[in-house]
């Protein structure tokens, strides 16, 4: 079944080489749909949902840890697993998005290889 | 615990090529020439704040965003510099500054990244001081990546 995923980033350039990446990396993928911030991604998933999220951490309005503690605290949306990307990649930050519930890290700058190795296993 | 400029120098050169490389497939090599001012350039910046106080600041010519923004991607290269263009360079500057941050301490916070025309615009706002700058090449273009540091003048070190 093609996975649907929700992209998070303010930068449109980093949703942009995400998309390509997913499109290249040979996994189930559905629809992708964009949010520049936490409040937008919210927003994004009021009427629907996705089975897969990747965001990012350095947002303005509402920042990744932030989302992922409102997805965890949802019952519609807190089986949802939430893909952390970013540069903010030190222990203490990892950690703590370990703690709400992130199903992985990927640290930027990244890989193809890396992208694909870290959503294999939720597609 | 306090580090020395050369070691800054040379996590910071190692994070600029990692970025470069990774992201681009470009390589970054150093440049001979000091930074002068110049009305023409990009300058994205992150500050960071907390334990430290200062900012990370990339400035490139308005042809090697061009190029950055290309490589970045994968597209053809922009005529002009554009939002995307901006928001690339901006990135790049996110991404060095994170993982700069990540080399210092936890305990400092990354804002998200602001691109103004023209060089170092900032340095000027903000009163701060130069750390570090490393003049660097790319794609036969010079490139400068300085940290700055606002009431402090070493950077923390983990």
């Amino acid at each position: 079944m093609p996975v649907d995923l929700l992209i998070v980033d303010d930068s449109v350039a980093v949703r942009k080489v995400l998309q390509r990446l997913l499109r290249q990396a040979d996994l189930p993928v559905g629809e992708v749909i964009e949010a520049g911030d936490g409040q937008q991604a919210l927003a994004a998933l009021a009427d629907r949902t996705v089975h897969l999220v990747l965001t990012d951490i350095n947002m303005p309005t509402m920042n990744g840890l932030e989302l992922l503690r409102r997805l965890k605290g949802d019952s519609r949306l807190c089986q949802i697993p939430v893909i952390v990307i970013s540069t903010e990649g030190g222990k203490g930050t990892v950690m703590e998005a370990v703690e709400l519930g992130a199903a992985g890290f990927i640290r930027k700058p990244f890989t193809p290889e890396q992208i694909r190795e870290k959503l294999a296993p939720f597609c | 615990m306090q580090t020395n400029p050369l070691t800054i120098a040379n996590e910071l050169t190692r994070i600029v090529r990692d970025v470069f490389e990774t992201m681009m497939g470009l390589e970054v090599a150093a440049g001979g020439a000091p930074w002068f001012p110049d009305s023409h350039r990009l300058t994205a910046a992150v500050q960071l704040s907390g334990l430290w106080s200062g900012a990370v600041l990339v400035e490139c010519d308005r042809r090697l965003a061009c190029r950055l923004a290309a490589a970045f991607l994968s597209m053809p290269e922009p005529a002009e510099v554009d939002d995307m263009v901006r928001d690339v360079v901006g990135e790049l500057a996110n991404m060095i500054g994170g993982n700069l941050k990540c080399a210092l301490s936890d305990g400092i916070q990354l804002s998200t990244p602001v691109v103004v025309d023209g060089s170092s615009q900032l340095l000027r706002v903000c009163g701060a001081e130069v750390c570090q700058r490393l003049t660097l090449e790319c794609e036969g273009r010079l490139l400068w990546v300085t940290v700055v540091s606002i009431g402090a003048v070493e950077l923390p070190h983990r």
